[in-house]
């Protein structure tokens, strides 16, 4: 019984999060779209609302080439390990309060060893391909998720502090009882610090070097096309909803609001998830792209010493205040 | 040349961000603005007149031919070469006849000055622009297929031959007696003579007074 329960909120988790990578892409193009004074899609449906449909119908039927130098086992393994590695992070986020897959005790260190493992995938992918673009789309990325892992790790260890526990319930439940509600105030190096970081760690503009078009083509994902290259583009949009979820989890309260909305638990959960969305496209409407030391420069010299000057900063105000 | 850095304004930028937050200010602005997109085959942009689309000749009302007397300036003009024409020569008055005449306009360059050399007003360039095919033979027109062209212009714009007028069939700017005869046609007010500026004798005058 208990597992059917679970297989039960699987499917609902699973069908949840894949419209909304359908409609992330598509919402996506038309804020950019928008913000560019352009329009975004308009052709497939009422202003293009089929627009993700016809793409993952596009995809589905797309000849599936393979470059004959291709490592072909790994080839094959990458975009999975991207997407599996993705999709199993969202099994730890709870959406309201009693609602999470699996509710384990170090949550966090597992959406961490998650988001590490998606990168396996894509520098896979760039070794595998045996193209230039695609390695060093692929080095690019290693490089990227390896600084910016420590830079975010070390910038949740306040909230860790504070909370004292690593499991995301717990984490919530504990911003609820504390004095400011949500640990965004106390937390502010912290989350800006978080924030950076997670527009680096899925790859995102400005920090989007893995696959950048203008200079490598796509990166990592250039041989790859068809579904195999859709399988990329969901995971980098699920990586993309699990960060957004980890940031209101960690640093906005949760599910928790202002006011109880009667029967939509998850309202205040999945409106402060959309901000964060939200700010992924306004973000990459506005930003040009980071110049590779720059990536390297800001991880380094500025991320971490400021994580690890947040880490103090709690400590000491923990300690002296209770 | 030394830059100066304004070195406190600086690090409070720097700090906060400020120049990426105007940045994502704009670009929030943006956002709810009006579109500029023209959504191209529903909606269409207004063309202005004098618009090089295809090529056509003009039926004359009244002989239902070609108005072309075969001068070839048109042909010697072009600078693609595009133009071909063919003519015969009456033995006894001397005249040109029209034999054919042909424009091949994937050679064409839409410069229009061939509508514009024109003496009698034969060749022009229509604002019809969406005649793309797939092979090359639709865009080689002979004789026949430009006057059919005219006429289908005439169709989409639902106008009366007579009416129609582009400021390459009377250049502006020239006085109408250096005009051919066939080029002095009526023109709305703003396209004669008045408040036109041309260059005469090193400074710019009135085309008014030029004339005189």
């Amino acid at each position: 019984m208990e597992l059917l329960w679970i297989l039960i909120k699987i499917i609902i988790v699973f069908t949840v999060v894949m419209i909304h990578v359908m409609y992330a892409t598509y919402f996506e193009r038309k804020v950019i779209g928008h913000m560019q004074v352009r329009m975004g899609p308009m052709r497939v449906g009422w202003h293009g609302v089929l627009q993700p449909i016809a793409d993952g119908i596009k995809a589905f039927f797309k000849e599936d080439i393979i470059p004959t130098a291709a490592d072909k086992k790994v080839f094959y393994a990458a975009p999975l390990i991207c997407l599996i590695s993705a999709l199993s992070a969202v099994a730890v986020i709870p959406f309201f309060e009693t609602f999470a897959i699996a509710n384990i005790n170090i949550g966090l260190l597992y959406i961490f060893a998650m988001s590490s493992l998606a990168s396996y995938g894509v520098v896979l992918a760039g070794w595998s391909s045996n193209s230039k673009y695609s390695f060093l789309g692929g080095l690019r990325s290693s490089a990227q998720v390896i600084s910016y892992e420590i830079a975010m790790g070390l910038s949740l260890v306040g909230v860790m502090m504070l909370a004292g526990s690593l499991n995301l319930s717990d984490i919530v439940h504990a911003q609820m009882q504390s004095s400011y509600k949500i640990y965004l105030i106390p937390q502010i190096i912290g989350f800006f610090v978080f924030v950076v970081a997670m527009f680096a760690e899925t790859n995102r503009t400005p920090f989007d070097l893995p696959e950048a078009e203008s200079e490598l083509v796509a990166g990592y994902c250039t041989e790859y096309s068809g579904m195999r290259f859709a399988l990329f583009f969901m995971a980098e949009y699920i990586g993309m909803i699990v960060m957004s979820c980890l940031a209101v989890i960690c640093f906005l309260g949760g599910w928790s609001g202002p006011f109880e909305v009667p029967g939509i638990p998850f309202f205040w959960f999945i409106l402060k998830a959309y901000f964060f969305i939200f700010l992924y496209y306004w973000v990459r409407a506005t930003l040009p792209r980071y110049r590779y030391d720059q990536l390297m420069a800001l991880g380094w010299k500025v991320l971490i010493p400021l994580a690890l000057f947040n880490i103090l900063l709690t400590g000491t105000i923990k300690s002296l205040i209770g | 040349m030394k830059i100066k850095y304004d070195t406190k304004k600086r690090l409070v930028e720097q700090i906060f961000l400020l120049e990426i937050l105007k940045g994502l200010k704009l670009t929030l602005k943006r956002l709810f603005s009006k579109p500029v997109t023209v959504q191209y085959p529903k909606e269409k942009k207004p063309l202005f007149p004098g618009f090089r689309g295809r090529h056509a000749l003009i039926r004359d009302p009244k002989t239902k031919a070609a108005k072309c007397v075969a001068c070839m300036r048109c042909a010697t003009v072009c600078p693609s070469r595009c133009i071909r024409i063919r003519f015969s020569k009456d033995d006894e008055t001397g005249a040109r006849k029209l034999e054919s005449y042909e424009i091949d306009a994937l050679r064409c360059i839409f410069c229009g000055y061939c509508e514009e050399v024109c003496p009698v007003n034969a060749v022009v360039l229509t604002e019809e622009y969406e005649y793309s095919d797939y092979t090359r033979d639709p865009f080689h027109f002979d004789m026949e297929r430009l006057l059919k062209n005219w006429d289908d212009f005439l169709e989409k714009k639902k106008m009366e031959p007579e009416k129609y007028l582009n400021p390459y069939l009377r250049p502006r700017g020239l006085p109408v007696g250096e005009l051919p005869v066939g080029k002095r046609v009526e023109v709305p007010e703003e396209w004669t003579m008045e408040g036109q500026v041309i260059w005469k004798d090193g400074k710019a005058v009135s085309a008014k007074e030029a004339d005189c």
